[in-house]
């Protein structure tokens, strides 16, 4: 037997009714509305911090498993392929290569750049091949970007750092 | 064993803010009846044309049978099936003044609506008891539930 089959008609002024901003505006039908004020505080835990606390010293800290033998950037406080705590901590380079990149034209709320931004993935001179953080290129234009390309961290002023990852302003190739 | 970050200074965290903004229209039937309620100080029930299921607050169509309803007005009067009653607010602040939130079964329909009680003590109030809607000056209405004020006992 078939199951759910109705014979229905759907009245026509179900059909939908169309509102334009102007008509919510102008009262022409109630309504409620509502701004929820939702905040949150995300805890950067143990590793994180850390490594936020050495940017703010233009350090850029690494991690190390001696059962692997992996040095790991972003740090993490436990080893994901050995599944034991890491065995300490380690200062990189502030030096790497482009992994992946792409060029963004559009800001987050997807309005158009005045100039686009070069978004990368740089492994880490000192970590493990692949091992590295998305960031943004500058002084380099998007044509002449390539994967494998050698870059360097451009730091903001001592004074001005502030332990984000926004201490590093951008990285740009390294000459030569 | 790795060190540890120890002082609770030297944690870190991230503060964000999701914006979140929205409308919510009252529908065609819902529009009816506020409207009726802000105007005219009326209340809105809608029947079914073909089972005679009183809906309240009103819909155009019957949820049994999807035939159409009209619209039939009712007293707004009614009698409490349940309540409770509230000595914290939202934010568990405790209230000056408990708040007595209550079923109402309204009379000549088939629905109820949730809302408050008011004019009468927490202690006096009865699972049964006959109220009717206290409404806001007209002048101050917005065609919302809270231009009910409360219910009060008849």
């Amino acid at each position: 037997m078939a199951v759910g089959k109705k014979d229905i008609e759907c009245p026509p002024y179900a059909e939908g009714t169309p509102l334009s901003d102007e008509d919510i505006k102008e009262g022409k039908v109630t309504y409620v509305e509502d701004h929820p004020d939702i905040r949150y505080s995300w805890t950067a835990g143990q590793a994180i911090s850390k490594f936020l606390n050495g940017l703010k010293e233009g350090k850029i800290l690494g991690v190390k498993c001696n059962k692997c033998g992996r040095v790991m950037v972003p740090p993490r406080m436990f080893c994901e392929l050995c599944y034991k705590p890491i065995d300490g901590w380690v200062e990189l380079k502030d030096t790497g290569t482009v992994e992946t990149f792409s060029i963004s034209y559009i800001d987050p709320d997807a309005k158009p750049l005045p100039e686009p931004v070069i978004v990368a993935v740089i492994s880490i001179d000192g970590a493990s091949p692949h091992m590295g953080i998305m960031h943004i290129l500058d002084e380099v234009k998007p044509e002449d970007v390539y994967i494998g390309m050698k870059v360097k961290a451009v730091w903001k002023g001592e004074e001005e750092r502030e332990g984000a990852i926004t201490d590093i302003k951008y990285w740009k190739p390294v000459e030569g | 064993m790795i060190e540890k970050i120890v002082n609770p200074k030297e944690l870190r965290h991230w503060d964000g803010k999701i914006e979140l903004y929205w409308v919510y229209t009252s529908g065609k039937a819902g529009d009816e009846f506020f409207k009726k309620l802000k105007e005219e100080d009326k209340f809105l029930a809608a029947k079914c044309k073909k089972c005679g299921k009183v809906y309240f607050p009103p819909r155009i169509y019957c949820e049994k049978d999807f035939s159409e309803t009209e619209f039939v007005e009712v007293s707004g009067e009614g009698c409490v099936r349940a309540f409770t009653v509230a000595r914290l607010d939202a934010y568990e602040k405790p209230l000056d003044n408990p708040e007595i939130y209550a079923l109402i079964d309204i009379d000549g329909t088939d629905g109820c609506l949730i809302h408050l009680l008011g004019e009468v003590e927490p202690e006096n109030v009865e699972v049964g008891m006959k109220v009717k809607p206290v409404l806001k000056p007209k002048d101050e209405r917005e065609g919302r539930i809270t231009d009910i004020l409360y219910f009060k006992p008849l």
